[in-house]
C-alpha cells in the first residue's frame, strides 16, 4: 500500500505540471487584465504600456511562466522604461511556494487571497454536504426500505423537482419567499445577504442564521441524485443472501440495516463523496454570488473577469492538488471499507 | 460505525469552521464605549442606539489606496473615509475640503500663463490620527504617483506637471510643462499620509505591497477605516476629528451584493439602506417598497462609435451621407420608451448632462423615408433583391459589437430590426467587458476593427470633457499598439480643435471650443448617442438629507441622517 501512495504521488508531479502549462496558456485568453483595471473606463494607452512592463505582462508567455513556475529574482526588470533593466525581480515562485501577488488587490500575495475566503467556503460547503449526506442517506433508506410505498413515490418526486430546478431559480425563490415576503408579511423572517446583520456582529449564531438559504438552496437540488445512488445501492445489498441470513439468524432490524446493509452499500457512496470532495474547495459559485457569501466560487469568477492570472492560477492548482489527494484517500477508504480490494 | 464516525468527523468539522469564521479578527462593536464617569445622582439610561448605515455595492473595491485603483465603487468609497483636496456638489460646482478656496486668476491661485496653480490648505486640517495635514503629503503623493517604483493605476494628469513643491506647510505650488485645463476634474483624488508610507517607501522601495492600502485605518474623510474582510464588508466609523463637522451617521458598512436580483431583494427587505447600478427594470418593484429612487448624471452617455479606418473600415461607413442615414434609421426614441422606461432620453453628443453641453443641438430624429433617400444617393441599392442593400459588390452588412450588459443586448436586436427596414443587415457580436476594451496588442475587437459599429459610453474625468478618444496620434497600429482612438477618425479640423482644448485654462473659450467639436462630431456622425445614461441610486427609507453629486456622490455624507 505504502509503494502504490509513492507511486501515486509520483505520478502526480508530471500530471500538475502538464496542467500548470494548459491552464496558465488558457488564461491567456481570458482577456487583457488591463483593458480597464476594472473602471468604466478604458485604461490609457500610457499607463497600459507603463503597467504591461512593470508586472511583466508584455513579456512572452513562455517567460511569464517561467516567472511564475522558477520566480524572477534571478534577473532584474525595467520598471522605468528606459530599456535597461535595473530592479531585481522579487518573486520566488511557485516551486519555492510563492504564488505572487494579485494583479487586482494589487500587491497582496495570493495565498492571503486565497486564505481570506477558503475558511467561508469550507464552513458553507462542509456544512451542506454533510446535510446532503444525512437527508439523502435518510431519503435513500427510507426508499429503499419501503420501495414503491406512498412516501418513496412523493419523496423522490420532491427530491427531482429540486434536482430538474436551476439553483438560481431555487436561491431566488427561497430569498423571496423566506425573507422578503416573511417579512412583509410579518412572520419571523431569515436574512437576505451576508454573514451577519452589522447591527448584531459576527456571532456564530448570526452566521448559523445567515447560512440557512444557502445550505437549503445547495442541498434542495443534490438530494436527487445522492439520494438515488443510496436508494439503488440499498436495493441491491438488501437483496443479497447474507443479508437473507442475517435476517433468518434472528438479528435486530437496525443491525442487519446499519450493520451489514449500508457497510456494504456505502462502497459507491465513498466514490461519489471522494470525487465531490476538492470541489468543496472551489466554493458554489451561483450561490456564493446569490446569497454575497464570501466565498471561493466568487474569488474565482471575480479575479477571471478581470485576468488575474496569478489568483486564478493559485486557485485552479489548489483544487488540481485536492482533486489528485482526495482521489487517493478515496482509493485507500475504499481498500479499508472492502478488504477484497487490493492495491499491489 | 464506520458511517458514524464519518459523520462526527464532519459534523466536527463544520462547527469548528463556524467557530473560526465567527471569531476571525472582525468582531462588530455595536454599542459605543460607556462613559468614563456618569453622575451617581443620574438614572442610568439606555446609551443611544448606534446609527449603522448599510451600503450595497455590487462590486467590490480592489484596494483603497487611491493611486491603485480605477475602480469606480472603490473611487467613491474613498470619499468617505479620504479626501480629495476639493469635491462637488450635486451642481457640479467645486466645493473646497482641504484647501480655503478654489484657485483663481482673480485671487492669484492661477498664474497669467496658466503653468502655475497655487493651492493654499486650511489650518485646521488632520489626518485621523491627529496628524496636521501639510503641503509635504501633497508632494509625497505626487511623488508616489510618479515613482517608477509603484504600479499605480494611473499617471494622469501628475505627469502633466513638471514639479510638485512645498514653498511653507500650508502652501503647495503645481507648475505644469503647459497650461493644463482639466486640473480642476483631475487632481488630487485622494491623499496619501506622507507620515504613514514614506518609512514603508523608504524600507520596501515601494508602497504596491503596503498594509495601508488594505487596512488604511490613517484617512481624512468623514469616517474612518475600521475594518474589510475580503468578499464580506468594509466598516467605516464615524471620525471625530473631521474639520468639516462629526457626520451624523454613527457607522458606515458597506456590504458587497454582486447579484443585482439580491441587491434588489435586500433593499426591499430593508438589509441595505443605499444601492447603485440599479437596472432600469428594477425600479418600479422598488419604488413600491418604499424605496427613493434618484438619477444621477455622471457625464455617461451611450453611443455607437463607427471603425472609420481609411483602408480597413466597411466602405459605406466611409461616406457620411451612410452614417447620418443610420441615424435617421435608428429610433433612439423608442429605445428610450420602451426599453428604459421612459426615465432617460436619446443623447446627442459625448457631452450631454455636464457642463460643456451645446444647448443648440437636437437629437437625430427618426425618419426612415429619409435615411433611405440618403442610401439611394450614396449609391448603396439592393440590386440583387435580397433585401440588403450593396455597391460594386459589397453588400451593406455591418457588424455590431458591445459589451455583454444586458440592456447593450436590448438595444442591438432593436437596432437591427429597424436598420433592417432601410436594407442594413446588422451582424451582432458580444464579449465580456475584459476582452471588448482589450488594446490592440491585446486584440481587442473594437482596437482592431473587427467591429464596424461598436457601442458603450466612458468618462475620462467628469465634469470635465477632457478625452484622448479622437486625436490622430491615438490610433492603434503595431507601431502604437495602445492608441486609444479605436474609431480610427482622424479629422485634422477635429485633432486641432481637441488639442486647443486641452490646453485653454480660460473655460468661457474652452466652452466655445467644445461646442465647436460636439457640432463637428454631431453632423459628420462620428459618434452617434443612444441614451444618455445616468447613476441609478437606491435611498432606503431610512436614510435623510442624502444630495448626491455626479463626480463625488458622497460630498454632503456628514449631514445624512438615519431614523430608526
Amino acid at each position: 500500500m505504502i509503494r502504490y501512495i509513492i507511486r501515486r504521488l509520483l505520478q502526480a508531479i508530471p500530471l500538475l505540471f502538464i496542467i500548470s502549462i494548459v491552464l496558465f496558456v488558457l488564461m491567456q485568453n481570458m482577456g487583457d487584465p488591463l483593458a480597464t483595471l476594472g473602471g468604466r473606463q478604458v485604461t490609457r494607452s500610457e499607463d497600459r504600456q507603463r503597467l504591461a512592463r512593470q508586472l511583466g505582462l508584455d513579456q512572452p508567455i513562455y517567460m511569464q511562466y517561467l516567472y511564475w513556475l522558477i520566480g524572477n529574482d534571478w534577473t532584474k526588470i525595467d520598471m522605468d522604461g528606459d530599456g535597461v533593466p535595473e530592479t531585481p525581480g522579487r518573486r520566488k515562485g511557485v516551486l519555492r511556494g510563492d504564488f505572487g501577488t494579485s494583479l487586482v488587490n494589487r500587491g497582496k500575495p495570493v495565498l492571503e487571497v486565497i486564505w481570506d475566503r477558503l475558511p467561508n467556503t469550507l464552513l458553507l460547503m462542509g456544512t451542506t454536504e454533510l446535510v446532503i449526506i444525512v437527508g439523502s442517506l435518510i431519503i435513500g433508506m427510507y426508499s429503499a426500505l419501503r420501495q414503491y410505498s406512498f412516501l418513496d413515490h412523493l419523496v423522490t418526486a420532491i427530491a427531482f423537482i429540486g434536482y430538474s430546478m436551476p439553483i438560481f431559480f431555487v436561491a431566488l425563490l427561497s430569498m423571496y419567499i423566506f425573507s422578503v415576503n416573511f417579512k412583509r408579511w410579518g412572520l419571523p423572517y431569515l436574512p437576505t445577504v451576508g454573514m451577519f446583520d452589522p447591527n448584531v456582529g459576527k456571532t456564530p449564531g448570526q452566521v448559523a442564521l445567515h447560512m440557512v438559504l444557502p445550505v437549503f438552496s445547495l442541498s434542495f437540488i443534490y438530494f436527487a441524485a445522492y439520494s438515488r445512488y443510496i436508494r439503488s445501492a440499498m436495493l441491491e445489498v438488501l437483496s443479497q443472501d447474507y443479508i437473507r441470513t442475517a435476517r433468518a439468524k434472528g438479528l435486530p432490524r437496525p443491525t442487519v440495516i446499519f450493520i451489514h446493509a449500508l457497510k456494504n452499500a456505502s462502497l459507491p457512496i465513498v466514490t461519489v463523496v471522494g470525487l465531490d470532495l476538492p470541489f468543496l474547495l472551489a466554493g458554489a459559485i451561483v450561490t456564493e454570488r446569490i446569497f454575497a457569501w464570501p466565498g471561493m466560487g466568487r474569488l474565482f469568477i471575480d479575479h477571471v473577469s478581470r485576468g488575474d492570472t496569478p489568483v486564478v492560477m493559485g486557485i485552479l492548482m489548489m483544487i488540481a492538488v485536492a482533486v489528485v489527494v482526495f482521489q487517493l484517500i478515496t482509493d485507500i477508504v475504499y481498500a479499508w471499507l472492502d478488504p477484497r480490494i487490493r492495491y499491489e | 460505525m464506520k458511517q458514524s464516525r464519518f459523520f462526527i468527523l464532519m459534523a466536527g468539522m463544520v462547527v469548528i469552521a463556524l467557530l473560526l469564521a465567527a471569531c476571525r479578527p472582525t468582531a462588530t462593536p455595536t454599542t459605543p464605549p460607556p462613559a468614563a464617569t456618569q453622575p451617581p445622582t443620574v438614572a442610568p439610561t439606555q446609551p443611544p442606539a448606534r446609527k449603522v448605515a448599510t451600503f450595497i455595492w455590487t462590486q467590490e473595491f480592489d484596494t483603497l489606496n487611491p493611486l491603485y485603483t480605477n475602480m469606480w465603487f472603490s473611487a467613491i468609497t474613498q470619499q468617505i473615509w479620504n479626501c480629495w483636496a476639493w469635491d462637488y456638489d450635486d451642481q457640479n460646482n467645486p466645493r473646497p475640503v482641504l484647501v480655503k478656496e478654489m484657485p483663481s486668476e482673480a485671487n492669484g491661485g492661477i498664474s497669467p500663463d496658466g503653468r502655475v496653480i497655487t493651492l493654499k490648505l486650511r489650518d485646521d486640517i488632520v489626518w485621523s490620527d491627529g496628524k496636521p495635514i501639510t503641503s509635504d503629503d501633497f508632494v509625497f503623493t505626487y511623488e508616489m504617483v510618479m515613482s517608477p517604483k509603484n504600479t499605480v493605476a494611473s499617471t494622469f494628469p501628475y505627469d502633466k506637471l513638471e514639479k510638485v513643491e512645498a514653498p511653507d506647510a500650508r502652501t503647495v505650488v503645481m507648475t505644469f510643462k503647459e497650461p493644463f485645463a482639466a486640473w480642476q476634474a483631475t487632481l488630487w483624488h485622494g491623499l496619501l499620509p506622507a507620515h504613514i508610507l514614506r518609512p514603508v517607501f523608504e524600507k520596501e522601495g515601494t508602497i504596491d505591497t503596503a498594509e495601508w492600502n488594505r487596512a488604511p485605518t490613517v484617512g481624512c474623510g468623514p469616517f474612518v477605516f475600521k475594518e474589510w474582510e475580503s468578499g464580506s464588508f468594509a466598516r467605516f466609523v464615524a471620525n471625530e476629528k473631521y474639520w468639516l463637522g462629526r457626520p451624523k451617521i454613527d457607522e458606515i458598512f458597506i456590504r458587497f451584493v454582486p447579484d443585482d436580483a439580491s441587491q434588489v431583494a435586500a433593499l426591499k427587505a430593508g438589509d441595505g439602506d443605499l444601492g447603485t447600478f440599479i437596472a432600469y427594470s428594477d425600479i418600479p418593484t422598488l419604488e413600491e417598497a418604499n424605496v427613493q429612487m434618484v438619477k444621477v448624471f455622471s457625464g455617461y452617455n451611450e453611443g455607437w462609435y463607427f471603425y472609420l479606418h481609411p483602408e480597413k473600415g466597411h466602405p459605406a461607413l466611409l461616406d457620411v451621407r451612410v452614417r447620418q442615414a443610420i441615424a435617421l434609421a435608428f429610433d433612439r426614441f423608442s429605445i428610450c420608451k420602451d426599453l428604459l422606461l421612459g426615465l432617460t432620453q436619446p443623447a446627442i453628443t459625448q457631452w450631454d448632462n455636464t457642463p460643456w453641453e451645446d444647448p443648440t443641438l437636437e437629437p437625430w430624429p427618426y425618419d426612415p423615408e429619409r435615411a433611405k433617400q440618403l442610401l439611394d444617393e450614396a449609391g448603396w441599392k439592393d440590386t440583387n433583391g435580397d433585401g440588403v442593400r450593396d455597391k460594386d459588390g459589397v453588400e451593406l452588412v455591418l457588424t455590431l459589437g458591445t459589451t455583454t450588459r444586458q440592456i447593450r443586448r436590448d438595444v442591438q436586436a432593436v437596432a437591427q430590426q429597424q436598420l433592417a427596414q432601410v436594407g442594413i443587415k446588422l451582424e451582432l457580436a458580444n464579449a465580456d467587458s475584459d476582452i471588448f476594451f482589450g488594446s490592440y496588442g491585446e486584440g481587442g475587437p473594437c482596437a482592431t476593427g473587427q467591429y464596424d459599429i461598436f457601442e458603450y459610453s466612458t468618462v475620462v474625468s467628469f465634469p470635465d470633457p477632457e478625452t484622448a478618444d479622437w486625436l490622430c496620434s491615438q490610433i492603434p497600429s503595431d507601431e502604437n499598439p495602445a492608441g486609444v482612438n479605436w474609431q480610427a477618425v482622424c479629422d485634422e479640423e477635429l485633432d486641432a480643435l481637441f488639442q486647443l482644448q486641452a490646453t485653454q485654462v480660460d473655460p468661457n473659450e474652452r466652452m466655445q471650443t467644445f461646442h465647436k467639436i460636439s457640432r463637428l462630431i454631431y453632423e459628420k456622425v462620428y459618434w452617434l448617442g443612444v441614451w444618455e445614461d445616468p447613476d441609478i441610486w437606491a435611498i432606503g427609507p431610512r436614510l435623510k438629507n442624502v444630495r448626491l453629486s455626479g463626480a463625488t456622490p458622497f460630498f454632503n455624507i456628514v449631514e445624512w441622517e438615519l431614523s430608526q
